[in-house]
């Protein structure tokens, strides 16, 4: 199993290295974002995991942002609103999306030859809303069951271990946690920050680390933010925490569009961030502790490629 | 209120009937145009074109292509202002009232273009926030300034009047409505319905009356549900209420984030369902999602040219 080869590395000390922003990648290369072009374009999909695993990657996260079935349900008044103006199957279709995209980023790992003891799937569950509006989470009950259900499809379409990403609250990211402990599968948490190391609705990393801390997880990491606002939080973090810590940084500036259909995965400016200068950041977080370092939003392959061979 | 609002309001008051456009971001699907950013400045003709049908069509009312344009809706996507401000976009906070400005343009372009003056242009504006989520609605004193400042970028763009589109709630009306008033720019409203004759947030029909009086828009209308369902919601107001309606339903279904179109209603079928609507009173017909410019020329085509005695 491809998690033996990263839990062996993260005991020994020795550098991860994730892969770079999906969403943003795919959108880039042109992809009509539509279900993630996980249905129309599966092969652009597959060839941004192979150019992140041929660029270095350790790890490849599934393109799997946001899927979950209150994206959906979320765009309605309720189910019943939902079965009337909606398509049949779109209470499952989240699901559905889930598990076709672990099963490209599988092929992709075939595809690039990086078998079962290379390059690792991290199958990736965000929050249950949109990851910028801590506002909006659901009741901690309500959160355990939805992310016990995508756990499920993700360890069933064979994911290597569960990367909740760009937690917003404490309390999913807690609840979030305790429903993947039932699979089995290793997990790793990493929160969305903002300035002064805090979670967006003022929660503290510190608070944030020490809650995680009794359940188990391999790596707590930061994410989706400013270089800057990385390294601050991850600078906190490493205090209070003697376990991995990760850092992985968005560049450019996220550049929504006005209609609410979830994250709609588009930063402009990312031209301001070369790969040289992420390069600079990284080499900051290694030197502050990160063991698991990559790519949030904007970044590509080449940046990971300026980290797999410069760190 | 310009000339041309005057001389349709008159049409109103003689029981005339007016025809109003059809879908315009499920017609920039179908016409292969993503809809992510509106694409009033990106792809101007492509939306003037669509425009354009539908005055072709015999449209006297065309839609902007500004749904769900307010700033709020950019701050939607974030934690709060200062969270934008660190890491959005610089010009979030003025992109909606300029695009709502090109918005307006295309419009008044496709007029131009079709030669026919008659038309008015009506300022597309739905809830500040998710027009299917009335617990989401903002508080009455934030909504207020918002809608101010919105409408007056409509008001500056040129519109002839606003039509705030896919209401969900009576509240969120009223505070509409009494911005428009204050700006003095007339006002139609479209309530998105349920299945059982009442709007979203559970109001029903005695209610919605009762919520808008002193305050009724011009034309009261709903609109963005199937079309039995805005059939029951047009008889059940018609019980409750005496001032001038309308409807547009949506064909097809809402497939976040595309619409799925369907041959339940074609033209002929949804002129029908139009004609019935003039039946309950209904006196601006048109379309929502889903419904194209063959939709439209059916009804201008088909229905009575006065309300049914």
């Amino acid at each position: 199993m491809s998690y033996s080869n990263v839990k062996k590395s993260l005991n020994e000390g020795s550098l991860i290295l994730l892969d770079g922003g999906i969403g943003t990648e795919v959108l880039r290369r042109g992809v009509y974002w539509r279900c993630h072009g996980i249905e129309r374009n599966p092969e652009a999909v597959r060839q941004v995991h192979v150019d992140y695993m041929n660029a270095g990657a350790d790890v490849i996260k599934t393109n799997t942002f946001q899927l979950n079935r209150r994206a959906y349900l979320s765009l309605f008044h309720g189910l019943e609103h939902m079965r009337r103006i909606g398509p049949a199957g779109l209470e499952d279709k989240a699901g559905k999306l889930v598990r076709q995209a672990v099963t490209l980023a599988r092929e992709a790992r075939q595809q690039a030859g990086k078998g079962s003891d290379g390059v690792a799937i991290a199958g990736v569950i965000s929050p249950l809303e949109h990851s910028f509006r801590p506002d909006l989470s659901p009741p901690a009950a309500q959160c355990r069951a939805d992310h016990a259900e995508i756990v499920e499809q993700m360890k069933s379409a064979g994911a290597d271990f569960i990367l909740f990403e760009s937690m917003n609250t404490i309390s999913e990211a807690r609840a979030a946690c305790e429903a993947a402990r039932a699979s089995v599968l290793p997990v790793w948490v990493s929160f969305v920050v903002r300035e002064g190391a805090r979670l967006l609705n003022g929660e503290s990393i510190a608070d944030a680390a020490k809650a995680v801390e009794p359940l188990g997880v391999d790596v707590v990491a930061v994410n989706c933010a400013p270089i800057a606002d990385i390294t601050a939080a991850l600078t906190e973090l490493r205090k209070h925490r003697s376990g991995p810590v990760g850092a992985y940084a968005h560049i450019g500036r996220y550049d929504p569009p006005s209609w609410k259909f979830g994250f709609y995965p588009r930063f402009s400016g990312t031209d301001q961030i070369p790969p040289a200068h992420y390069l600079e950041a990284a080499r900051e977080w290694k030197r502050r502790g990160a063991q698991v370092i990559g790519g949030c939003c904007g970044t590509t392959p080449e940046h990971i490629r300026a980290l797999r061979d410069g760190l | 209120m310009t000339d041309r609002y005057k001389k349709l309001k008159s049409r109103i008051a003689d029981h005339e009937i007016v025809i109003l456009d059809g879908g315009i971001g499920s017609e920039m699907l179908r016409r292969g145009v993503t809809w992510e950013g509106h694409k009033v400045e990106s792809e101007p003709d492509a939306i003037r074109s669509i425009h354009t049908d539908y005055i072709r069509a015999g449209a006297d009312v065309v839609s902007t292509n500004t749904f769900q344009l307010a700033c709020r809706s950019y701050m939607n996507h974030f934690a709060d202002r200062e969270h934008m401000r660190r890491i959005g976009a610089s010009d979030l906070e003025t992109r909606a009232p300029g695009l709502i400005r090109e918005g307006v343009k295309r419009a008044l372009e496709a007029r131009e273009q079709t030669g026919k003056s008659d038309v008015c242009i009506a300022g597309a504006m739905t809830t500040l926030d998710w027009c299917f989520r009335p617990d989401m609605a903002p508080s009455t004193e934030d909504m207020r300034a918002e809608y101010c400042e919105t409408i007056q970028a409509f008001k500056d763009g040129g519109a002839d009047l606003m039509l705030f589109e896919t209401f969900n709630s009576t509240k969120e009306a009223r505070t509409a409505l009494e911005a428009a008033r204050d700006l003095r720019m007339p006002a139609w409203v479209g309530f998105v319905c349920d299945w059982k004759g009442r709007l979203l947030n559970g109001e029903t029909m005695p209610e919605v009356a009762q919520g808008l009086a002193g305050m009724e828009p011009d034309v009261l209308l709903f609109n963005c549900a199937p079309v039995p369902d805005i059939t029951l919601a047009l008889r059940e107001l018609s019980r409750h209420y005496h001032q001038p309606t309308g409807g547009y339903a949506h064909v097809g279904r809402f497939d976040p984030p595309d619409w799925m179109f369907t041959d339940e209603y074609p033209p002929d079928q949804y002129l029908a369902a139009g004609r019935g609507w003039t039946e309950l009173g209904a006196q601006v017909i048109g379309g929502c999602c889903g419904t194209t410019p063959m939709h439209i020329e059916a009804l201008k085509r088909g229905l009575p040219k006065v309300l049914p005695a």
